[in-house]
Parts: C-alpha cells; sequence; structure tokens
C-alpha cells in the first residue's frame, strides 16, 4: 500500500547540522521526516516557493533534459528505508512506455514538485518513523530552529 | 570530433578537459579549472556552487556513492530512455555568469537544454561527452594569468579571496 504525502515543509536539524523535509499524509496523521544535504533542501525551498532563479538549477535542468525529449514525470514514491537512508523511485513515461528509475529522495521529491507530479510513500516506510520519539524530538525542536534554510 | 552546429560562430569550437577542481576556502564554491584538448598550455577558470563542484570532482575521481547523487540521476534518466548526451558547449559569458548549452540525441534527433556550465560538465563527465567552448567565450575567459594565484590557493595560503 502506498500513501500519497505532501511536502509540509522544510526544517533545519541543528544536531545533525542537515535539513529535514517534512511530508505528511493528506489527513495528517502519518509523517515522513526526510533528512536531506543543503544544496537538497535549497532546491526543494526554491520549488515550494515557486521561486524561478535566474538561471537553472540542478533539477530545473533535470527538469528541462526530461521536457526536451517529452518525458514525463507520473509520480514519485518512498519505497524504503534501510539504516536510515531512503530509497525512491521516480516512475516516467517516454514514447508511451512506463520507466522506474532509483533515486534519492531529495532528488525525486525536487523533480516532483517541479513536474507538479505526486509524492507517494509506502506505508511501511511512513509506519518505521511515525514513533513517539520522533513527535517528541519535533516537538522538543526550538522554534529558533525553524527556517534557516539559506539557498 | 566537429559538431556540425556551431553556435553563432563560423570558427571551430575549442575542446576542453577538466583539469581539476579547486576548493576556496574562504567561500562555499569550487573552482572548476578547464584547459585546451589541444596542449595550449592556457587556462579557464569558471566558479560553481560546492555541491556542483563536488559532483564534478567525484565524476573525475570515478568515485561512487551508496546512492544515486542528482547528475547520476539525469544519467540514469539517459540509459534508461535511450537518449545520448552528444555535447556541451559552453556558448557564452554575459557579468561573469557563463552560459552552456547541452546537446541531446534522440534517435536521430537533436535537442538542446539550457544550462549552467557546472551541471552541463557533471553530465558530460558522467556520459564520457565532449567539452567546448565558443572561441568568443575562449577570449573573454577567466583564468589567464591565474597559475600562481590558483597555487596559492592550493597550498592554503591565501593572500586574496577574489581576483
Amino acid at each position: 500500500m502506498i500513501t500519497q504525502m505532501q511536502v509540509k515543509g522544510l526544517m533545519f536539524d541543528p544536531y545533525n547540522n542537515a535539513y529535514i523535509v517534512i511530508l505528511r499524509d493528506e489527513d495528517q496523521t502519518d509523517m515522513l521526516p526526510i533528512w536531506v544535504g543543503k544544496s537538497e533542501a535549497s532546491s526543494i525551498s526554491l520549488a515550494l516557493e515557486s521561486v524561478a532563479p535566474p538561471r537553472p538549477m540542478t533539477h530545473d535542468f533535470m527538469k528541462a533534459y526530461l521536457d526536451a525529449v517529452d518525458a514525463k514525470v507520473i509520480s514519485v514514491v518512498i519505497t524504503d528505508l534501510n539504516e536510515n537512508t531512503y530509497f525512491a523511485k521516480i516512475h516516467l513515461t517516454y514514447e508511451d512506455s512506463e520507466y522506474t528509475v532509483d533515486s534519492r529522495p531529495s532528488d525525486a521529491i525536487a523533480l516532483a514538485l517541479r513536474s507538479e507530479a505526486p509524492i507517494f510513500a509506502n506505508e511501511s516506510v511512513i509506519r518505521k518513523q511515525s514513533s513517539e520519539e520522533l513527535d517528541q524530538w519535533l516537538e522538543n525542536l526550538k522554534p529558533e530552529d525553524f527556517g534557516k534554510l539559506d539557498s | 570530433m566537429m559538431p556540425d552546429e556551431t553556435p553563432q560562430s563560423a570558427e571551430p569550437l575549442i575542446e576542453l578537459t577538466v583539469n581539476r577542481v579547486v576548493e576556496d576556502p574562504n567561500t562555499d564554491t569550487r573552482i572548476l579549472v578547464l584547459s585546451r584538448t589541444d596542449g595550449t598550455p592556457d587556462h579557464f577558470m569558471i566558479w560553481v556552487g560546492a555541491s556542483e563542484g563536488e559532483s564534478i570532482r567525484r565524476a573525475l575521481d570515478t568515485s561512487v556513492t551508496p546512492r544515486p547523487m542528482s547528475h547520476d540521476l539525469v544519467r540514469s534518466f539517459g540509459e534508461h530512455l535511450g537518449i545520448t548526451t552528444e555535447r556541451v558547449v559552453i556558448r557564452d559569458v554575459k557579468s561573469s555568469t557563463y552560459f552552456a548549452t547541452v546537446y541531446l540525441e534522440n534517435k536521430g534527433a537533436t535537442r538542446t537544454i539550457d544550462a549552467r556550465p557546472s551541471d552541463a560538465i557533471a553530465l558530460a563527465l558522467r556520459c564520457h561527452a565532449p567539452i567546448y567552448a565558443t572561441p568568443d567565450v575562449w577570449r573573454r575567459r577567466t583564468g589567464q594569468n591565474l597559475d600562481a594565484w590558483l597555487n596559492k590557493l592550493e597550498t592554503k595560503n591565501i593572500g586574496a579571496q577574489e581576483v
């Protein structure tokens, strides 16, 4: 089973000096945080804010590559979590065929946001992440830890 | 190999190779040092972002990461869909910003994409595609007589941050 997720926002994780993309399902009950690097976080942030940078950034280039050959992103799926590494699949259509490409969730999300493609997560991945510890950890993050994303 | 569609100029394009990627410890950037494949001892430098610079460095080192990084993913799209990255051309420079074009080949048809040189080169290296600059860009390049400055930077004995 897969659940459609929305990107709710980005947070700075001061403990790991990394960024967290927060995905939530439509009922706002399940959550999936994904740790990403600074440049990926910056790229996701630009897409969320619909900011067009003066020059195409890497994921804009990725989108332009697919557009150039009329390939279309249908959906992306966060498929697995294995020792804190997430796996994702990008589903594409190209010349009446479907293709599935392995990717990091950060690239998949950055591309999905630019392609207006839905983001899904395997329920197994969500379950592993909706523990009380995690909720508590998120609650304990201080407001000043939010919104520190610099692009 | 000479490209058949030379943009904006009848003069032949200049083929380049990535000489190295230099860390600029003062800023969150990398300096991409390009040299000519014909052996002319002149450099061409482009300042790129840290993540793009590291992506180019990984391609030069042919190092493999546990998960595909962004430019590996673009290469993977090409492999899945049967699209060839034919060449990249650094075609223009305006106010110190360089502009590149990526030429894709798809069943005999050529498609072009506007790109930053960093993305174009990161992809070209992964696809073993040649990298060119137009003669005009080569003439207007940054990097002439900067060897001494670069050497200083590489030994982390920095006097000046910018040139």
